[in-house]
């Protein structure tokens, strides 16, 4: 048995007729940063989405360890540990940086009506730890103290990016799925964030997989890279050796010289 | 269930008579709600908004009617060429009255708001549905008012092996079909109905293609109101009573047609519209007819949750 | 610089709900205790209560819940049932008395101490909040409206007809038959329809005088501390790991639920939390009207109280408090009392209680219109209804549609 903290077992996702993911088999093993590529429509997201459980998929596993969690909702997925972002930020706008990573405590909380409403000292207590958390987090990924209690509609394009990636740290993670982390950044910005990928890994003790469009990301920081081309998998190996696989090659040539 | 209350009736009675009944008033009453259907389906499939006044304009459609009875003087004794063909000027004086108001509403109260969340627009629509309802109290009183029974409206026009057939029945089903057909002609050929199926299918698009989006949407809005303010007539006539709050139920029940057919599938929601016709005859028959807002807002609920897609055809637009 | 002004404006606000307290606990000392001014305030207290039960469900968690009235219904009847002759037949006809005093003490029928009653009406009202939401969770927010509606409806259709339902014989085979659980006798019915179960036993709290129909003041106090509960009840979620997760599932399910908050418990938390207070509302109302009548349960009662929370602001709570305030004595003072001939003096021929129904709707209309947000919004309402985060992503590229996320 290997040791992967999170696997997909001939995984397939149907649509109506189309077939978004095709029995791909994907393992992410421990403390590696895997990057899953393929060009517009490889279905790449909609992998994540199943193992995040917000899809189900039409056949095919998902395991976390030795777990079964095919058919477990995310909210459950989370709270075992992954978290993820997403490709078009989804931040909650009108909450505060702070409460939006505290939103990313919400697994590791435990206060109902009743806690909530008659605040017993370990819901004051579990409060202030969520608060402070959200701070180191937010300070983490180097967002700037004067911004922790602004909207984060009216943060910048980059910060929307840290604050996203801290409210996913602040739920205890084991593996993180980043869904295009660099989408929209300059090269410099991307550099950046690709030295702090490695950093949260190492400090954290995580499995990142990620999605990425930037070659020069990928190449960068991957310990192993699977590529996607419509639905199905057609590569899958050290970043070197996928860079000249012929069929890699003519997925992404054959549409366009991306 | 029909199938299930026939072997009944086969078994008690030995024939199939009490069935058929339920079903001839069943379908003629619920062609009528079908045409209220196709204008929440309409518009739904377009707007995405519960328009939650359709009921109620619906309702003054009922109301315009009867006046429209008074203002030409046709009671029992007018002769029958007049007759028709006063009551084809009323049917279109009430669907253009009705088509006008439900467009009006979309202009104030929908269209400031078709950037807010969704929530909004169906509020205001909730807010207009009490001011027309109580429109509908000024204007003829807080009780069920009688509408002369021009047609004969429970006078059987034909009879087989029992099964009755109402001058009722026929004006209902007479008129609905050549109005469903005539309407989905339209949306399939006409140029406008093309834009509102464009429309339906992604508002940005259609403006980009040159639609203009806000004629559409109030194009849609008339004449879901048209189809409603006809089927208020056929209600005044069919049922001979009226009162403002028909148009609360109708509402109601027309949505859930409308969700039970598929939203934005007109088809659907007039199969949706016959099927609870005949729910509400069984109901009211062989339950009771106090029981019979129970029983539609039960399988309202039933529909809504198990089949919030339909459970007929496919939605135009995806559920997003 | 920012935070000493929000301490400012902390403490200013401080100081406003204390002097706000004070002033409605003084207020009924400049009243006659039997006044119809005590009379519209005691039914105005009464109805914060239920916008603010309405406010969890709606102001806080989204849910347009448009049968509120269920939960009036339920609590109305709990109150009716345990607190009135109804049941005359309850325990062989001698009735059941459970720490009553006064004069219920001696009549048949099921008599129960008041705050026992409360907490039985807040129990079925939770029960029946989860069970209405239940089902509505996995639709669409429009379609949930409908079928909270619908379900409201159902309540108030089997309120009506509830005379014909005997529940006695069912009632005394089984539950009735256990122990310390009384029968009811054969006649037993649910309800008495739109007759209505009248007289119901006045509150009956202990170290106090039974209350009487004259003294409106000590009604007045009771409502008071209702409010009170629920306004730190409100207050509470409001600032706590639910409330977060309350406005994180209003502006972004999918996002939400990825970041580890189940959806259906969170928003049966608020169903139950928002049922329950109306159900608290509903038994006092029971008693102070004195009757609990199907004609009290349609559907432009929920259209009332949802009035109250949209004009003052969905989910602000000081907002839904003054709006409740504010439609409760226009419908019960300024409709009838000032401007009923209103109409009649401009030359129209109808009174303005005729038209109270399109009063509320106009307030709908002209609120969401002109301003969204209410009286007194609430922060990330107000920014939702201008558009900024709204849960409404469809179009925006999103990448994953609701329909599909569980």
């Amino acid at each position: 048995m290997s040791d992967a903290p999170i696997r997909a077992e001939k995984v397939t996702k149907v649509f109506g007729g189309l077939t978004a993911v095709d029995g791909v088999d994907l393992e992410l093993r421990r403390g590696e940063v895997a990057a899953v590529i393929g060009p517009n429509g490889a279905g790449k997201t909609t992998l994540f989405n199943m193992l995040t459980g917000l899809y189900r998929p039409t056949s095919g596993r998902i395991r976390l360890g030795e777990r079964d969690i095919t058919r477990a909702r995310p909210d459950q997925i989370t709270a075992l540990g992954v978290a993820r972002t997403f490709q078009n930020i989804r931040l909650f706008p009108t909450m505060t940086a702070r409460q939006n990573v505290m939103i990313g405590r919400h697994s590791r909380m435990k206060a109902g009506v009743f806690g909530s409403i008659f605040r017993p000292p370990w819901v004051n207590r579990e409060e202030r730890e969520a608060e402070e958390r959200a701070g180191e987090e937010l300070k983490f990924v180097g967002l700037k103290a004067d911004l922790l209690d602004r909207t984060t509609a009216s943060l910048s394009y980059g910060d929307q990016r840290r604050v996203e990636i801290a409210r996913a740290l602040a739920s205890d993670p084991h593996v993180l799925l980043l869904d295009e982390p660099t989408a929209g950044m300059d090269p410099r910005e991307s550099a950046e964030l690709a030295g702090f990928v490695l950093k949260v890994r190492d400090e954290r003790k995580l499995s990142i997989l990620l999605i990425e469009h930037d070659m020069k990301v990928v190449m960068g920081i991957s310990d192993r890279v699977t590529v996607l081309d419509h639905g199905e998998l057609i590569a899958e190996g050290d970043p070197a050796a996928v860079r000249q696989d012929p069929k890699v090659i003519e997925a992404y040539l054959g549409r366009s010289a991306a | 269930m029909p199938v299930a209350f026939a072997i009944h009736d086969l078994t008690a009675d030995g024939s199939l008579t009490r069935i058929g009944n339920n079903l001839v008033d069943g379908v003629s009453n619920g062609a009528i709600w079908a045409l209220v259907a196709l204008g929440y389906t309409m518009v739904y499939g377009i707007v995405e908004l519960i328009n939650f006044a359709h009921g109620e304009v619906f309702m003054i459609g009922s109301f315009i009617a009867f006046a429209a009875f008074g203002w030409f003087g046709m009671d029992l004794n007018t002769a029958i060429p007049l007759l028709i063909l006063g009551l084809l000027l009323c049917l279109l004086i009430s669907a253009i009255a009705s088509g006008t108001l439900n467009a009006m509403i979309e202009r104030v109260g929908y269209r400031p708001l078709r950037d807010a969340p969704k929530l909004a627009p169906l509020i205001t629509a909730v807010g207009f549905s009490f001011i027309l309802q109580n429109v509908g109290v000024l204007w003829l009183g807080g009780s069920q008012v009688s509408v002369p029974d021009l047609i004969g409206s429970q006078d059987v026009l034909f009879q087989i092996s029992g099964v009755e057939v109402t001058n009722g029945d026929a004006l209902a089903i007479l008129t609905t079909v050549p109005l469903v057909l005539a309407l989905t002609f339209f949306i399939d050929r006409a140029r406008l109905g093309k834009a509102m199926r464009a429309t339906a299918q992604d508002p940005d698009a259609a403006r980009l293609m040159g639609i203009d989006v806000d004629k559409t949407i109030s194009a849609t809005f008339l004449i879901g109101g048209l189809l409603a303010g006809a089927a208020g007539l056929i209600y005044a006539l069919y049922q001979t009573t009226i009162w403002f709050h028909q148009g609360f139920e109708a509402g109601l029940i027309a949505f859930t047609a409308a969700v039970m057919g598929g939203i934005g599938n007109l088809r659907g929601a007039v199969i949706g519209g016959i099927l609870i016709g005949v729910i509400q005859q069984i109901s009211d028959n062989r339950i009771g007819p106090e029981w019979t807002p129970v029983i539609v807002f039960a399988f309202l609920v039933l529909v809504m949750v198990v089949r919030p897609r339909g459970l007929i055809g496919e939605e135009t637009r995806q559920a997003g | 610089m920012s935070a000493a002004l929000g301490k400012i404006k902390g403490f200013d606000q401080r100081f406003l709900v204390i002097a706000a307290i004070l002033f409605a606990i003084l207020l009924p000392f400049f009243f006659d205790r039997g006044s119809s001014f005590m009379d519209d305030a005691v039914l105005a207290l009464a109805y914060v209560v239920m916008a603010l039960g309405l406010n969890v469900i709606v102001g806080f968690a989204g849910l347009l819940d448009l049968g509120y009235v269920a939960f009036f219904a339920i609590g109305a009847y709990t109150m009716g049932w345990l607190g009135s002759t109804f049941y005359s037949q309850a325990n062989g006809g001698e009735g059941v008395h459970l720490l009553v005093t006064g004069a219920a003490a001696n009549l048949p029928g099921i008599h129960v101490n008041f705050l026992l009653v409360l907490v039985g009406a807040i129990i079925l009202t939770t029960i029946a909040g989860v069970i209405i939401g239940l089902p509505t969770l996995r639709l669409r927010g429009d379609y949930i409206a409908i079928v909270t509606l619908a379900f409201g409806e159902i309540i108030g259709q089997v309120a009506a007809n509830g005379d014909q339902v005997r529940i006695g014989g069912i009632w005394d085979k089984t539950l009735g038959a256990l122990p310390l659980i009384p029968d009811l006798g054969s006649e037993a019915t649910l309800t008495r329809g739109k007759l209505g179960i009248s007289p119901v036993d006045k509150i009956d709290l202990p170290f106090v005088d039974p209350f009487t129909s004259l003294d409106i003041r000590s009604w007045y106090f009771v409502a008071l501390g209702l409010v009170l509960i629920v306004l730190f009840v409100n207050v509470r979620l409001r600032d706590s790991r639910l409330g977060r997760a309350w406005v994180a599932l209003r502006e972004d399910e999918v996002a939400a639920i990825s970041m580890g908050i189940p959806t259906v418990k969170t928003k049966l938390m608020a169903y139950g939390t928002g049922a329950a207070l109306g159900g608290m509302s509903g038994a006092f109302l029971g008693s102070y009207l004195n009757t609990v009548n199907a004609s009290q349960f349609e559907f432009i009662f929920s259209i009332f109280i949802l009035a109250m929370v949209i004009l003052g602001g969905l989910g602000s709570v000081w907002g839904v408090v003054i709006g409740a305030i504010l439609l409760s004595f226009v419908n019960s003072w300024l409709i009838p009392d000032v401007l009923n001939g209103l109409p009649g003096q401009l030359g129209l021929d109808f009174d303005l209680t005729q038209v109270s129904f399109a009063i509320f709707g106009f307030i709908l209309v002209i609120v969401m219109i002109l301003r969204p947000e209410g009286l007194i919004p609430e922060r990330s309402r107000k920014q939702e209804m201008h558009g900024i985060g709204t849960g409404d992503r469809a179009g925006a590229g999103s990448d994953v549609e609701l329909g599909e996320a569980r």
